[in-house]
Formats: structure tokens, C-alpha cells, sequence
């Protein structure tokens, strides 16, 4: 319907390279974005492939202790600030816009600056392999006073993490105001797309939570460099205090880190089971809640530090999983009575359901305090946040890369090759995280660089070849990618019959998005075009 | 035709059922450890009954979701028809009835946490039995005072005291006698580690700058594995230790032999340990 040759556009021509380097165009920009954070997710899976191997079998030395520990750090250090805080930004660049009907972002320049922040800190962060005393080797929690012993590979991860907390932050201001200013005539806030919901309350706990985040960094900078006293106890400090404050960021970071991926399925579900999400104002309320609840419930990564009034965070992190558990059923709601299909973005929608569901239940355990004193800073809780965080959220990262992808880049990815990247990942997934509950109930120490136990043998070893297995799973995805980028741009602007407003410009959009707007009447503005006798009912 | 789609759908499920059922059972030597030990202490006893109804909760739930989930894509998968499923947007009835089970079954557990955690976090008692425990990077040392041995083994006003010393590959044994209760007093001066004794499926942290005890009454008798549990340095994971517990008798004997090392004891010397914790 949409003509992309729109008069003007040649006037501003130039060389491919300096447009990249230079643009401000948020669709871009979000590709930027999405290539930045699929490289140190590539990073990131390296990492942990070494510590599989590491811990394969018993008393290993593949790798030192001093290595691994940074190994480990960097790990998780790509894989949450790196990859997928960042991701849900690259979706968000660009899709909010074309989902709310707008031409771009409501601040484009300052749209560039926060991807642009992104390079300098990923190089800063990696380039404490470079320096003496290595990089990083404290945990991404960076508990004080282990991380003032570190060398100065800490200090540059402390100001790598402090820019792309700056990164976030304007970005979330970015994505508030588009949100709030931009949205297409009829679209009210109750009609936004479900994934625009899900980055806007993203974006108010990344406000919110990341100021405090550089706050606590810059403290520690201090005490690293210039004799501060702020959180070692042999100046006058207080360790506990860098807890509270750094789990007061990084617990709700915890939900920037999943909700955009509920977001995603919950607009792949609807669109192949050919229904609207079931209580769609009921996920909004929920969401909210979980942001809500989000800031009242750091402690219960402290349980065992003795200085946590139990009861209270027993009781909030409770509460939050009703929130999360009323997400669950929307999902199965939305399938029930449906009209099912098993395309690629699909099965990893439904394969986000599968393995959330088993987070969120092994997260109960925590805040059963009794025993999370059991299961605390053991394999139990790594389990729990791979079934989050992999399970969940890399999930969404690939059904939204499924389904968007057309959208995107004009090209679909082959199906059978998604169905075997689904498969293989489900598989490998599960044979690398589910033995991990057995091995915390066990006893193993999360963050141990080796072990003796015969008896952790065999589970370790059945997690060191599910995690290999995950690797092979992106075999068929990259040929999958390179295999579409060989073909012409074919898709036409709506391949799977689909509700939002970014399926009704071409594949890809023009410049400016949209050369005419289709009516929003209800959160499916697509769906009411192509069914008007069925339209109406919803918000 | 109608049936025929009912059969199809059994016979999916079944063929999903057995296929689950095979994989579980070719893992089940691997699995055989599954679930938490069963505890050996009063208090770990009455956590991991909690474990217990905790984990019978979360299979049911687990169950009943995941058997939904798969029931709902085969039942409702897209055949050959082409015809649009009724836009059904919600329903109130049906979305204050699912957040009210969640609501229900957590304030049920919650209840019941609080009341193991107040038994479990009751501490101990004046004259019971205590052990200083000072963690180090990358070892532990366990100190008895012959005044802080329980009623009736402890010498009041006695200021003697004894040690065990233990770092790296050298882990160090902390004995205690069974059926009496022992508070630990936890302490550290460089970073933050963590006191776990598997069996007694507790843990808990020794921060500088912080007095943490916490008290058990173990119930059995053996050698317990124990680890630092915190992230702690360069050696962390060599940071391990095992808790013996012992008949009174014996421990009483083993008091008294500890007490006859003397200077050597004091100092960290025992016959159990041999490396010597770093200044």
C-alpha cells in the first residue's frame, strides 16, 4: 500500500557508512542497537561455554581461579548490561514508534547518544582483560569489600556500568515522553500495544532504579580510588550498605530485564492464536504491579546476610509472584479456544510460557526465607535465573527476532531452520539449567571455580553438554540469518495477519514510517481493518 | 468426525505423556539425588518439611499449568479449517478467581514460613554452648572458650582457649556434641563469606563489622561438609570445612585432649590443621 520513494529523501544521500555513524533515525538505530547486543550475546555465551567446561568434571584446571572468577563476572556483565538491558531498547527503538504511529522517537538526537554510549562502555568493560590483575572478578554484584580488592579492571567496569546506566536512563526518559506525547489519533493509553506497555514501565523503573545504580558505583569508585569510607568496614563503612543500595537497582533491573519480553510474546501469541490477549487491561494492571512491587522487594537477595527484617521481604516477593502467576493464565487465556499455529516466533512464545512458568515456581522457593537459606548463593538460584532470564526473556529475544524480522529487514527467516534453533535451544536449555536445582538442593556453592564432589560429577558434566548443545542451536539461526540476507526483500507489509499498527506500512518502513495511519479504534487497529464485521469489543 | 478429533488429541497428549515419562526415568540415575537432604538438625528438620509442602505446592501448580499449556495448543491448534476463533476479550469471573488461587496459596505459604522461621531463628540461650567462627580469606578458624561450653562442661571465668585452623586443600573439622544446643558466632575482618553447612541447610554470612550468630540443635551424629558460601576472593571455592558431630562423651574426650595441646592448640597448631592463617 505504502510507497517507500518519497520525495526528498535523495536530497539527503550519503555514503552508507557516515549514515550509519550519523543517524538518527530510530528504526536504525534500533537495528544498531539489535547488532551490538547480539555481538556480546556472542561474548557473553562464550564465557559461559568456559565455565561449563570448567566445571565438566571435578577439580578441573582448564582455567585458573583468579580466570574463572573473571570469566564468570564478565559472563553475567555482558550477558545483563551488554545484552539484554540493551536489546529490549533495540526493540524498543524500533517498534514503539511505528506500534504508537509516530514518524520517530520524541528526542532523536538523544536517541542516537544513548546507543552511542553503548560502543565506549562495552570496549571500557572488556578491556580490563588488557590490564595487570585482569578484568572484573568480583560478580556482577561487585560486594563490597571483595570489590575494593580488585585491580583496576574493576574501576573500569564501575565506568563502563556508570555509562550505560546513563545510556539507560535518558533513554528511558526518551521512550516515557514518545509514549506519553506521540501516539497516533484514537490510540488512548489503553490501546497501546501490549509490548509499548511493557517498555513504558520498563523505561519509569529504569528512571527510577538506574540514578541509584550510579550512585552506589560512583561510591565505590571513591572508595576504590580516593580513600572513601562509604562501604568497607575496616575505614568506618558499612558492606551491608552497598547491598541494599545495589539490590535496590538491580532487583527491579531484574523486571527491565523480562517484562519487554513479556511484551513481545504477548503480541506473538494473540497474533497465531488469532485472538485478543485474554484481559488485556488486567496484563497492563499486572505489569504495573510487578514495577510497583519491584522496589519493595531487593532484600530477599540478603536473607542471609542477618541484617534484613525476614518477615516484610518474605511477604512482598510473595506478592509479586501474584502478578507474574495472572500474566501465566493470560497467556494460556489468550491460546484457549484459539486457532493455533506453530511458526517459529510462536513456538518460542510458547516455549517462554513452558520455562517462565518453571521460574517463576523455582523463585517461589526463595521467598520461602527457610528455605532460601538452604538454597541461597547455591546452583539452585542460578537455575531459577536462567529460567528467568534464558528461559524467559532470550526466549522473547528470538520470538520477537522471528517475528519482527520481516518487518525489519523485508526478508523471512527460514522456518524449518527456526523450528530446529527452537528445538535444539528447548532441549539444551533445559539439559543445562534443570540439573542445577539438583545440584544447589545438594549443597554446590554458586561462583565456585572447582570441586571435589564426585557425587556433582555427572550432573555438572549433563549441564556442560546442554550448554554446548545451546551453542550448536544457533548454528541453524545464523545460517538462517545469512540465508535471508541473500534473498531479495519479498515481505509484504503484513506476512502473519497481525494486529498492531507497525504491519500496516511496507516491510521495511519509509523514512518517515507511515503514508497514511489506519484507524485505532481498539488496541488491534489491523485486525479491525481486515475483520470489520468482528471489530469493536475491545478497548 | 467430532470424535475422531477427541481420540486424536488423547492420543497426542498420551504420546507427549510417555515421551516425558521415558526421558525422566533414562535420567533418573543422574537424579537420583533430587530434592534437599533431609537435615540434621531441629531446626533443619523442621525447614525441610517446609521444602516439602513447598515442593508438593509447586508440583501441583507445575502440573496443572504445564498439563494446561499442553492441552490447550494440541486441543486448539489450527487444522485445515479456516475459520475465526470467537474474539473473547476477558472475563472478569474468570481473572478474579485466577489471581484469587496465587493469593490464596501464598498467603498459606507465608504463614507458614513465618512460623519455621521463628523457630529456626530463636537463637540460643545464655549459658549455651557457643563457637566463634572467623572466616578469613581463604580459611576458617573455629575457637572454643573453656567459660562458653555449656552448663556443665564450661569453667566460669576461665579465660583458656583453644583453636582449629584450617586453610585451602587443609580444611579445618569443628566438633560439637549432638542433642545440645551450639550458637555460632560469625565473624570476619577482611571480605564477607558465608557459613553454609549443607546438613543443616543453613547458612549464614559473616560480614565485617557485624556480630551474626545463629543456634541448631543437632540430632545426629557424623561428618557434615560445610563451604563458604559468598564469593570471597581469588580461592573461594577452597574455602571448605566439615562440622563432626559427636556423642557428648566424646566431645567431652576430645575437649580435653584439645585442651592438652596447650600452647600449640592456642595458637592454631592442632593435629588437625597444619597451615597457618595468613597475617
Amino acid at each position: 500500500m505504502a510507497t517507500v520513494a518519497a520525495p526528498g529523501t535523495q536530497a539527503y544521500a550519503r555514503p552508507a557508512l557516515l549514515d550509519w555513524l550519523t543517524t538518527v533515525d530510530h528504526k536504525k538505530l534500533g537495528i544498531l542497537y539489535l547488532y551490538f547486543t547480539m555481538f556480546f550475546f556472542a561474548v557473553g555465551g562464550i564465557l559461559a561455554l568456559l565455565v561449563r567446561t570448567q566445571l565438566a568434571v571435578a577439580d578441573s584446571s582448564f582455567v585458573s581461579n583468579n580466570a574463572y572468577n573473571q570469566i564468570f563476572t564478565m559472563h553475567a556483565s555482558a550477558m545483563l548490561f551488554l545484552f539484554i538491558i540493551p536489546v529490549w531498547a533495540g526493540f524498543g527503538n524500533y517498534l514503539v514508534p511505528l506500534q504508537i504511529g509516530a514518524a520517530d522517537m520524541a528526542f532523536p538526537r538523544i536517541n542516537a547518544l544513548s546507543f552511542w554510549l553503548l560502543p565506549p562502555a562495552g570496549i571500557l568493560m572488556f578491556a580490563g582483560f588488557l590490564v595487570e590483575g585482569g578484568s572484573a572478578n568480583a560478580g556482577w554484584t561487585a560486594y563490597s569489600p571483595l570489590a575494593q580488592q580488585s585491580g583496576s579492571g574493576m574501576d573500569l567496569w564501575i565506568i563502563s556500568v556508570i555509562i550505560l546506566g546513563v545510556s539507560s536512563t535518558i533513554g528511558a526518559a526518551n521512550f516515557m515522553v514518545t509514549m506519553f506525547r506521540m501516539r497516533a489519533p484514537g490510540m488512548t493509553m489503553f490501546r497501546m500495544p501490549i509490548f509499548c506497555w511493557t517498555m513504558l514501565v520498563t523505561a519509569v523503573l529504569q528512571l527510577l532504579a538506574t540514578p541509584v545504580l550510579a550512585a552506589a558505583l560512583t561510591m565505590l569508585f571513591i572508595d576504590r580510588n580516593f580513600g572513601g569510607a562509604f562501604f568497607d568496614p575496616n575505614t568506618g563503612g558499612n558492606a551491608i550498605l552497598w547491598q541494599n543500595i545495589f539490590w535496590f537497582y538491580s532487583h527491579p533491573a531484574v523486571y527491565i530485564m523480562i517484562l519487554p519480553g513479556m511484551g513481545i510474546i504477548s503480541e506473538i501469541i494473540p497474533v497465531f492464536s488469532r485472538k485478543p490477549l485474554f484481559g488485556y487491561k488486567a496484563f497492563v494492571f499486572a505489569t504495573m504491579a510487578i514495577g510497583g512491587l519491584g522496589f519493595s522487594v531487593w532484600a530477599h537477595h540478603m536473607f542471609t546476610t542477618g541484617a534484613v527484617l525476614l518477615p516484610f521481604f518474605s511477604f512482598m516477593t510473595f506478592l509479586i509472584g501474584v502478578p507474574t502467576g495472572v500474566k501465566i493464565f493470560n497467556w494460556l487465556g489468550t491460546m484457549w479456544r484459539g486457532s493455533i499455529t506453530f511458526t517459529t516466533p510462536m513456538l518460542f512464545g510458547i516455549g517462554f510460557v513452558s520455562m517462565f512458568l518453571i521460574g517463576g515456581i523455582n523463585g517461589m522457593f526463595s521467598a520461602v526465607v527457610p528455605i532460601d537459606f538452604a538454597i541461597h548463593d547455591t546452583y539452585f538460584v542460578v537455575a531459577h535465573i536462567h529460567y528467568v532470564l534464558f528461559g524467559g526473556s532470550v526466549m522473547a529475544v528470538f520470538g520477537g527476532f522471528y517475528y519482527w524480522f520481516p518487518k525489519i529487514w523485508g526478508r523471512k527467516l527460514n522456518e524449518t531452520l527456526g523450528k530446529w534453533h527452537f528445538g535444539l535451544m528447548l532441549i539444551g536449555f533445559n539439559l543445562a539449567f534443570f540439573p542445577m536445582h539438583l545440584l544447589g538442593l545438594d549443597g554446590m556453592p554458586r561462583r565456585i571455580a572447582t570441586y571435589s564432589e564426585s557425587g556433582w560429577e555427572a550432573l555438572n558434566f549433563a549441564s556442560t553438554v546442554g550448554s554446548f548443545l545451546i551453542g550448536v542451536s544457533m548454528i541453524p539461526f545464523l545460517i538462517a540469518v545469512v540465508a535471508a540476507f541473500m534473498r531479495p526483500k519479498d515481505q509484504p507489509d503484513d506476512p502473519w495477519e497481525a494486529n498492531t499498527l507497525e504491519w500496516g506500512t511496507t516491510s521495511p518502513p519509509p523514512v518517515y514510517n507511515f503514508d497514511e495511519l489506519p484507524e485505532v479504534r481498539s488496541e488491534r487497529p489491523l485486525f479491525d481493518r481486515r475483520h470489520p464485521d468482528l471489530a469493536g469489543g475491545g478497548h | 468426525m467430532r470424535r475422531y478429533g477427541i481420540r486424536k488429541t488423547i492420543r497426542s497428549v498420551a504420546t507427549i505423556g510417555i515421551a516425558g515419562a521415558a526421558s525422566l526415568f533414562a535420567y533418573s540415575s543422574a537424579f537420583a539425588a533430587f530434592g534437599q537432604p533431609g537435615g540434621v538438625t531441629d531446626e533443619a528438620r523442621d525447614m525441610h518439611n517446609l521444602y516439602l509442602v513447598t515442593l508438593a505446592i509447586a508440583a501441583v501448580v507445575f502440573l496443572a499449568v504445564q498439563g494446561a499449556l499442553i492441552y490447550i495448543i494440541i486441543r486448539y491448534r489450527r487444522g485445515k479449517r479456516e475459520d475465526m476463533p470467537a474474539q473473547i476479550h476477558g472475563s472478569n469471573i474468570v481473572e478474579f478467581i485466577w489471581v484469587g488461587i496465587p493469593v490464596a496459596i501464598v498467603l498459606a505459604l507465608f504463614t507458614y514460613t513465618v512460623i519455621v522461621l521463628n523457630t529456626v531463628e530463636r537463637g540460643a540461650d545464655e549459658d549455651d554452648m557457643s563457637v566463634h567462627v572467623q572466616g578469613f580469606q581463604f580459611g576458617w578458624e573455629f575457637t572454643y572458650s573453656m567459660d562458653n561450653l555449656g552448663p556443665e562442661r564450661s569453667e566460669a571465668g576461665s579465660d583458656e582457649e583453644f583453636s582449629i585452623v584450617g586453610a585451602g586443600l587443609d580444611s579445618p573439622e569443628l566438633v560439637i556434641p549432638v542433642d545440645e544446643r551450639v550458637e555460632f558466632q560469625l565473624q570476619s575482618d577482611d571480605v564477607i563469606h558465608s557459613f553454609y553447612v549443607v546438613d543443616f541447610l543453613y547458612k549464614l554470612d559473616l560480614v565485617p563489622g557485624r556480630d551474626n550468630r545463629f543456634a541448631v540443635t543437632p540430632r545426629e551424629t557424623g561428618v557434615y561438609q560445610g563451604y563458604c558460601a559468598e564469593l570471597c576472593g581469588v580461592d573461594h571455592a577452597l574455602m571448605r570445612f566439615t562440622v563432626r558431630v559427636v556423642e557428648q562423651d566424646e566431645f567431652d574426650d576430645w575437649v580435653e585432649e584439645m585442651r592438652g595441646g596447650g600452647e600449640e592448640a592456642v595458637s592454631g597448631a592442632s593435629d588437625t590443621t597444619s597451615a597457618v592463617r595468613e597475617p
